[in-house]
């Protein structure tokens, strides 16, 4: 279980010492400095928290939260080692669910329950992103939230040919309400019957960051329990970590005697992100042209399918007159990581400025991802003249719904 | 002249002063990151300081300073090596080289291009490919490694079959000696007779003799096309057979591997490999050059598999999938290690003609002393990597494991071979050299080194044991 530290002793030890890690952490890469790499942020683990033959000092707890969670030293780890996890559960132990300030920690727990900011802070938000005292890159919130427009079920237009339940995470939530508008229309359009379950949390990827299992374990609990209820061929999601939270790290939250691990186990092949689905079992109606060119960035978290990466392409050059322009390295990190722009700035500026070049490189004005994390921090650095969006938009408009 | 009190905090505040903060790190953690290199088990003991270089003027301030207080220090560049050539066991500083890595020149008139020393090698590939150039030499670890790491171990790879290794690509080096003084060896014509050669001397050095801070190698042109395929056979005999047959009919493969049945079901749970899984050896092949010659070169290895009566010749034809089975490859070693608690890979080559022996040899000593052995490795140059791996790490298997990898480096020693076909000597291999070489010779590479570095202040301990 993910947060046990005696778990993750074997796989800790598992790490061979390749350094192959070295070439995909893009903390290391921007830091130059070898204790930043995955290799040696599980030896540090492994000699504070395992063999304790060395004190936790400042310096170690910088090492352990200097890291984006991005997995992809885990995605690359010929020897398996689940770093990401080693590391969650490094910041569990250390810190208990407390790792930030009260305020922050209110935020993960409570506010995130309730899947995004709404209501009075909602409004305090959109106050200070007015009077430009919020921090850059924070997503602009929605005073009309995608659950306040949509709750039941949405029968397709034309033949039905699936019902899927469709999560929707805290950022499509109260922030990016278009994309969640978007998916419910392709999806309608395409013939796939629609279920927005009620009482949904947020997925928990948030506070299992943080290290605070409790309350992740809280909202993994709520969601299996209301998901594995529905029936339905497949659980949609529109954004990268929440599907990586509900496909791969969801049962690994549980401990081997819950009762609602083997639903939860059950449930994760079900899960999707939106494209992916709909590249799956194919468009049921040919989309009209757009004469635009894109690019596109791939989410860091997008280890839980093999064809995540390669299925919004896929999808879209269905759509003619469509064109898209490579970056030269469309998966590189973007360095937002949910909130680490904001604690590490100058590290994350430093990641992303690379990920900005490449971008604009590309010499097209439309950029494409299915983090809405990634978006709203690249679409800040971008500035005026770009529009990020998620791929399922561009269906929607060449659609004309 | 000698440190007095704490050199830990002597050589932050010192280098600090020298070096500007930001390039030193002397915290227990940043130690501890810069104690070994790919072979964790080779760490016994930790810098005393980790000195980050960005100029060649950073590299000759810290030198001057070490040698005036006769302060080990090891060159490092991505820590992959197996060795344990830039482990610090004497303490000192370790001197992380990667921040250097600009590539300053790629000229496709005379074929050659100048680098920093820390370029990450795959770095290095992807731009002279870009200009439709080609650097062959290969090691797996081309996505972490730097050249300064390739010229100081002289690492090849896959590749070397057909190309090489790096050696045959360094023209010239830049190197700054313990004093502070910088030199500029060889250069970049592809032909020199200038007296002796000292950029060859330095190529292979593992940092026991200068810091090498720039480099300059000789490409060649990219090849239009390349094909990936795999033979299966049913026994090692008959692979270690075809390998040695296929050159001599005229193929020369752009790698040739020679992968057991382990390493290919192991290599298949990271990226399918669509053959059947119950072979003994499998041939992982790639041909490069023009699309005409690989497809003669795929007829006659065709026909000669089935004369000498190979299961299947598997050509992969979608590219992806080829482009996985290689990753898989490179990432054999930590898979590996998802079943054995600890593995080590051998690096004796021998000549082409004596793998059958080698083969026969290393499962003998494997049953003699019941430890599982392996073998995957670049065939096609002799270098076949055998190895031991444990499941459990205990004293005794321990010993039985140094034991195995004494009889295999024997055994590869009696066969006309040598004990580092790419790896290097370092701690790993140090015991052995003299029996491969000589005494007189190994009192020459002492007389060399004092040459270079007289008060022994790089990388102190490696390549021979101190008497
Ligand atoms: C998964 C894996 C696969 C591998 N596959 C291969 C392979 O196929 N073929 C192969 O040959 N090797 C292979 N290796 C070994 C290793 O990667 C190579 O030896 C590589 O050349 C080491 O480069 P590095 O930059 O990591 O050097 P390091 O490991 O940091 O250092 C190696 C030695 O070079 C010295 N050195 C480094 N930089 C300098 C410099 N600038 N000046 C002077 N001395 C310096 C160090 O002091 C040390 O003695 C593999 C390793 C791993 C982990
Ligand atoms: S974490 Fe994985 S890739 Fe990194 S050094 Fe360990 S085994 Fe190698
Ligand atoms: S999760 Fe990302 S940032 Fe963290 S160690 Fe791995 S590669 Fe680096």
């Amino acid at each position: 279980m993910i947060g046990d530290l005696e778990h993750y002793r074997g796989l800790v030890e598992k790490c061979s010492h390749c350094a192959l890690c070295e070439a995909v952490c893009p903390v290391y890469l921007e830091d130059m400095l070898e204790t930043h790499v995955a290799r040696a942020r599980v030896d540090i683990i492994y000699q504070t928290l395992y063999k304790k033959s060395m004190p936790v000092t400042p310096r170690v707890r910088e090492i352990i939260d200097r890291c984006l969670l991005c997995t992809s030293c885990t995605q690359d780890c010929g020897g398996a080692v689940p770093v990401h996890e080693i590391i969650i559960t490094a910041r569990a132990a250390l810190y208990g669910g407390r790792r930030r300030n009260p305020l922050r920690d209110y935020f993960t727990r409570t506010m995130m329950a309730k899947r995004g900011i709404k209501g009075f802070p909602a409004f305090m938000l959109a106050a200070a992103q007015k009077l430009h005292v919020a921090p850059e890159g924070f997503p602009h919130v929605s005073l009309r939230t995608f659950d306040s427009l949509y709750h039941g079920s949405y029968p397709p237009t034309g033949k039905k040919r699936a019902k899927v339940a469709y999560f929707t995470g805290c950022a499509t939530n109260t922030m990016d309400v278009e994309t969640g508008v978007a998916v419910m229309k392709v999806l309608g359009h395409n013939g796939i019957e629609v279920v927005i379950p009620d009482k949904l949390m947020c997925c928990g990827i948030p506070a299992l960051g943080e290290g605070d299992i409790t309350t992740a374990q809280k909202m993994v609990r709520n969601n299996v329990a209301i998901l594995a209820e529905q029936e339905v061929d497949a659980i949609i999601v529109d954004c990268t970590s929440c599907g990586m939270m509900l496909r791969s790290e969801t049962a690994k939250l549980l401990p081997a005697d819950d009762p609602l691990l083997a639903k939860a186990v059950a449930l994760s092949p079900k899960v999707f992100e939106v494209t992916d689905y709909l590249n799956t079992i194919g468009l049921a109606v040919e989309p009209g042209p757009l004469a635009e060119s894109f690019t596109y960035h791939v989410p860091c978290h997008r280890g839980w399918t093999p064809t995540l990466n390669e299925a919004p392409l896929q999808l879209l050059a269905s759509i003619p007159g469509l064109r898209y322009s490579a970056m030269e390295e469309p998966e590189k990190c973007c360095g937002a990581g949910g909130a680490f722009f904001m604690d590490y700035s100058d590290l994350s500026r430093g990641i992303r400025k690379r990920k900005l070049d490449d971008i604009t490189g590309t010499g097209v004005a439309v950029l494409i991802s299915q983090c809405p994390g990634c978006r709203s921090d690249l679409s800040a650095g971008l500035g005026k003249g770009w529009k990020t969006a998620h791929p399922v938009t561009l269906l929607r408009r060449a659609y004309g719904l | 002249m000698e440190i007095k009190g704490s050199r830990i905090e002597s050589l932050r505040k010192d280098l600090s002063r020298l070096l500007g903060g930001g390039k030193v790190r002397t915290e227990p953690e940043d130690l501890l990151a810069y104690s070994s290199d790919a072979t964790r088990y080779y760490a016994q003991g930790k810098p005393e300081a980790v000195v980050l270089a960005e100029s060649v003027d950073d590299v000759c301030k810290l030198l001057r300073y070490a040698n005036q207080y006769a302060v080990p220090v090891t060159p490092r560049g991505a820590g992959s090596g197996l060795s344990g050539g830039s482990t610090p066991i004497k303490g000192g500083i370790v001197l992380d080289m990667k921040r250097m890595n600009k590539i300053l020149e790629i000229s496709k008139g005379n074929m050659t291009a100048r680098a920093e020393s820390g370029v990450v090698l795959a770095n290095f590939h992807r731009a002279v490919e870009k200009e439709r150039l080609f650097y062959p030499p290969d090691p797996q670890s081309m996505d972490v490694c730097t050249l300064g790491g390739n010229v100081a171990c002289r690492a090849g790879g896959p590749r070397g079959v057909k190309y090489g290794t790096t050696p045959n690509y360094v023209l010239g080096l830049e190197a700054v000696l313990p004093d502070g003084s910088v030199m500029n060896t060889g250069g970049i014509s592809v032909k020199q007779a200038n007296g002796y050669n000292i950029t060859q001397i330095l190529t292979g050095s593992e940092g026991t003799l200068a810091v090498i801070t720039k480099v300059n190698l000789r490409l060649l042109t990219l090849p239009p096309d390349r094909k990936t395929l795999i033979i299966v056979c049913d026994s090692a005999q008959l692979a270690a057979e075809m390998v040695s047959r296929i050159i001599y009919e005229g193929v020369m493969p752009s790698v040739l591997e020679y992968l057991e049945v382990g390493a290919i079901w192991l290599m298949n749970t990271y990226s399918p490999i669509p053959v059947a899984q119950d072979g003994q050896v499998y041939l992982l092949i790639e041909l490069d050059g023009t699309a005409a010659v690989i497809a003669e070169d795929i007829g006659m290895i065709k026909s000669l598999s089935e004369k000498m009566g190979a299961r299947e010749v598997k050509i992969i034809e979608d590219k992806k999938q080829a482009d996985g089975i290689w990753k898989a490859r490179k990432n054999l070693s930590p898979l590996i290690l998802r079943i054995f608690q600890k593995s080590i890979s051998e690096d004796v080559t021998v000549p082409r003609d004596r793998i059958p022996e080698m083969v026969r040899a290393v499962r003998e000593i494997g049953a003699l002393l019941g430890v599982p052995t392996g073998m995957s490795g670049h065939a096609g140059d002799g270098n076949i990597h055998p190895g031991v791996q444990l499941y459990e790490i205990t004293p005794e298997m321990e010993q039985k494991a140094e034991e195995a990898i004494r009889l295999m480096i024997e055994k590869g020693i009696e066969l006309g071979g040598t004990i580092s076909g790419e790896h290097g000597i370092g701690l790993h291999k140090s015991a052995y050299i003299e029996k491969e070489l000589g005494k007189a010779q190994i009192e020459l590479m002492k007389r060399i080194k004092y040459a270079f570095d007289p008060k022994g202040i790089m990388n102190p301990g490696k390549i021979w044991t101190e008497a």
